[in-house]
C-alpha cells in the first residue's frame, strides 16, 4: 500500500539508495537516517509503519536500537546483516527485531519479507484466532482446543497446546528457542533445546501431513521455530 | 629444574672446591673450633650448593661432608672412629639436618617451577583465545566489507534487468556466485583456523533431515529426494550443531545432484548404529575410486577430468571433515550397492531418559 512509510537506518548511502527503490517500487515512502542515533528520534516523530535497520553502524549496536524502539513502538523491525550469524540472528529477534535479512540480499527477496512484515502488523497483535485455523490440510481450533489432520482428530497435551497457541499467535514471525521455553515453561530450567525438540517433533506428527518435511512449522536453523501463515504455492 | 649439562658441572666443580676450601680453613683452625661450628659451615655450603645445583648435589656435598666432618673433626682425627659416643649424635643430626634441607629446598623450588610452568601455560591459552578472536573479527571485518558492495551490485542490477537490460541479470547470479564463494572461503577459514565456534546440542535428526530438504528444495535439477529415518516411530537425538550440520548435509545433497545422472534419486537417511548418530547421503552417480576417496576431503582437490566450473570451489568436502571431527565425528565415503556413492555423516548419539520432556501435564 502507497501509504506506508517505512525508515531505513543505514549508514552506507549506496544501501539507502538500493532499499529506497526497492521499497518506492509499490511498497511505500521510505525516510532515511544515517546513524542509530537519527534512526530512533526519526522513529519516533514519524511512526513509521515499518524500520529497516543495518546492523554495524558506527554510533549504537543494532540490537540496542531494536530494544529501543520496542520499548515504544509496535512496528516491525527488518534487520539488514552482513555477518548471517545465527548468534546475531537470534539476539536480534529476542532484542525485538521481526525478520532478519543476510547480505546480499535480493531485490525480490527484501520486498516480499517487507511485505509479509507489513501484512502481519496489520492483523490484530497476538490475538488467538476465532476461527477455525485452516492449513495445509490440518484444522487448528484454539478455542476448543482441537486439532485435526485430514479430518482425524490429535490430542495434544497440554505443554504442546501451549507452545502451538505460542507459534500461531505469532504466525509468520520465527520465535526464538528462547522466546519459546519463555512462552511456554516460564522459567529456564532443565534442557531448553531438547524439551522443545521433542515437543515440536510431537506437534508435527499430529498436524503436519508429511512430519519429516514440514510445511506448517517450519525449523529456522539455529534460531528457532516459525508458524508458517501464508503457505508457498 | 633444568640446567644446562655444562653450567650443571661447574656447578658442581665450584660447589666442591668450596667444600674443600672450607674443610681446609677449618682443618687450619680446628683447635679453636667446637662440633657445632664446623657442622653450621657444612650446613651453609651444601645448601647454597642445593639452591644452586638441585637436590643430587646437595645429597652428594651432604653425604661428603658429613664423611668429612668425621675424618677431620671429630677425635681421633684422620679415621672414621668415633672416641665421644655424643659426637655420633652430632654426625648423624648434621646428616639429617643437610639431607632434609636440601630435599625441602628442592621440593620448593618443583613447586615454584610447575607454578610457572601452569602460568605460562594459562598465558598462552590466553593468547591463543585472544588470537583466535582477533582472527574472527578479521573474518567478520572481511565479510562484511565483501558482502556491503555485493548487496549495492545485486540491488542496481535488478534495477537495470527491471529497465529491460538482460545482461543485469548475469550481474546478479554472479554477485550470488561471488557471494556463495567467499562465504565457503570464510567457512574454510574458520574451520582451519580452529576459530569455528560450535553449537553443540541435543537436536533431533528429523528437524535436520526436514531443514536440509527445505533449504535445497528447487535446486536439485529435478532429482527426487527421498528422505529415510529408521526407525521411524522412535526419536533419534544426537550432539551437533545444528547450523554446521545442516550446512554440511546440504552440501552432501548438493554434490549428489551435481554427480547424478538426470532424473535418479537422491537418497539421505538418518538412523542409529551403537554410540552414533548417522546420517547418510546416496547417489547413484558413476561412483569415487577406492584411491580417490581419501584425496577427495583435502582442500581445492578437483578430481581427475573435472571441468573447472562443476565443484565450485573445492572446499565443500574438507569444511565438512573439520566440522565433523570438530564436534567428536567423522565423514566417510563408500561405495554404493548399484553403483554410485554412499557419504556418511557422524555424530555422538544421545539417549533420551524418561524425563526429557519437561512435559508436567
Amino acid at each position: 500500500m502507497e501509504h506506508d512509510l517505512v525508515l531505513v537506518i543505514d549508514d552506507e548511502p549506496q544501501i539507502r539508495r538500493v532499499v529506497r527503490n526497492a521499497v518506492e517500487a509499490g511498497i511505500g515512502k521510505v525516510i532515511e537516517a544515517s546513524t542509530g542515533r537519527a534512526g530512533i528520534d526519526l522513529a519516533a516523530a514519524e511512526r513509521p509503519s515499518l524500520i529497516i535497520l543495518d546492523l554495524g553502524l558506527p554510533d549504537v549496536d543494532g540490537a540496542d536500537v531494536c530494544r529501543s524502539i520496542r520499548a515504544w513502538s509496535a512496528a516491525p523491525i527488518v534487520v539488514l546483516s552482513a555477518r548471517g550469524s545465527v548468534n546475531e540472528k537470534a539476539a536480534l529477534l529476542d532484542a525485538g527485531a521481526d525478520d532478519y535479512i543476510a547480505k546480499p540480499f535480493s531485490t525480490i527477496e527484501l520486498q516480499a519479507r517487507v511485505r509479509a512484515q507489513l501484512r502481519r502488523a496489520r492483523l490484530a497483535p497476538a490475538a488467538v484466532p476465532a476461527h477455525v485455523l485452516e492449513i495445509d490440510g490440518a484444522s487448528i481450533d484454539l478455542a476448543k482446543p482441537s486439532v485435526k489432520r485430514d479430518g482425524v482428530a490429535a490430542h495434544l497435551t497440554k505443554t504442546e497446546w501451549q507452545l502451538l497457541r505460542t507459534l500461531i499467535q505469532n504466525a509468520g514471525r520465527t520465535m526464538t528457542h528462547r522466546q519459546l521455553f519463555h512462552a511456554v515453561w516460564g522459567n529456564s530450567h532443565g534442557d531448553m533445546q531438547q524439551y522443545l525438540r521433542v515437543h515440536i517433533r510431537s506437534i508435527r506428527r499430529k498436524i503436519e501431513r508429511d512430519p519429516v518435511r514440514p510445511r506448517i512449522i517450519v525449523t529456522e536453523p539455529g534460531v528457532g521455530y516459525r508458524f508458517e501463515n501464508e503457505l508457498p504455492p | 629444574m633444568r640446567i644446562r649439562s655444562s653450567s650443571r658441572w661447574f656447578v658442581w666443580t665450584v660447589s666442591f672446591a668450596a667444600l674443600t676450601g672450607v674443610t681446609a680453613a677449618m682443618v687450619a683452625v680446628r683447635d679453636r673450633l667446637n662440633a657445632a661450628h664446623v657442622a653450621l659451615a657444612y650446613l651453609i655450603v651444601v645448601q647454597l650448593a642445593s639452591v644452586r645445583g638441585g637436590r643430587a648435589l646437595g645429597l652428594s656435598l651432604a653425604v661428603t661432608s658429613f664423611l668429612a666432618f668425621n675424618w677431620f673433626f671429630l677425635p681421633p682425627y684422620g679415621t672414621f672412629a668415633i672416641a665421644n659416643p655424643i659426637d655420633w649424635f652430632v654426625l648423624v643430626a648434621f646428616l639429617m639436618t643437610s639431607i632434609i634441607a636440601a630435599e625441602l629446598l628442592y621440593r620448593a623450588q618443583a613447586l615454584g617451577a610447575e607454578r610457572e610452568r601452569l602460568e605460562a601455560t594459562t598465558r598462552r591459552a590466553r593468547s591463543l583465545e585472544e588470537t583466535n578472536r582477533s582472527k574472527d573479527a578479521v573474518l567478520a571485518a572481511v565479510s562484511h566489507d565483501l558482502r556491503t558492495p555485493l548487496t549495492t551490485i545485486k540491488g542496481l542490477a535488478h534495477e537495470i534487468a527491471d529497465a529491460g537490460d538482460e545482461r543485469a541479470e548475469i550481474i546478479e547470479e554472479e554477485a550470488d556466485r561471488l557471494n556463495a564463494f567467499v562465504g565457503k572461503l570464510l567457512d574454510f577459514s574458520r574451520v582451519t583456523m580452529g576459530t569455528a565456534a560450535l553449537d553443540v546440542q541435543p537436536n533431533e535428526a528429523e528437524d535436520l533431515l526436514g531443514a536440509a530438504a527445505q533449504q535445497v528444495q528447487g535446486r536439485l535439477d529435478g532429482h527426487p529426494l527421498v528422505l529415510h529415518v529408521e526407525p521411524s516411530d522412535g526419536m533419534l537425538f544426537g550432539g551437533f550443531d545444528f547450523v554446521q550440520t545442516l550446512r554440511v548435509l546440504v552440501n552432501l545433497i548438493d554434490n549428489a545432484s551435481k554427480y547424478s545422472p538426470a532424473g535418479a534419486p537422491i537418497e539421505v537417511g538418518a538412523r542409529r548404529r551403537d554410540s552414533s548418530l548417522e546420517f547418510w547421503v546416496a547417489d547413484r552417480g558413476s561412483g569415487i575410486a577406492e584411491s580417490e576417496r581419501q584425496r577427495i576431503f583435502e582442500p581445492f582437490y578437483r578430481r581427475p577430468g573435472e571441468a573447472l566450473n562443476v565443484a565450485g570451489a573445492g572446499l565443500g568436502l574438507s569444511i565438512a571433515r573439520g566440522i565433523a571431527e570438530a564436534q567428536r565425528g567423522t565423514v566417510t565415503l563408500a561405495a554404493r550397492e548399484g553403483g554410485g556413492s554412499v557419504f556418511t555423516l557422524t555424530v555422538p548419539a544421545i539417549d533420551l531418559d524418561a524425563t526429557s520432556s519437561g512435559d508436567e501435564s
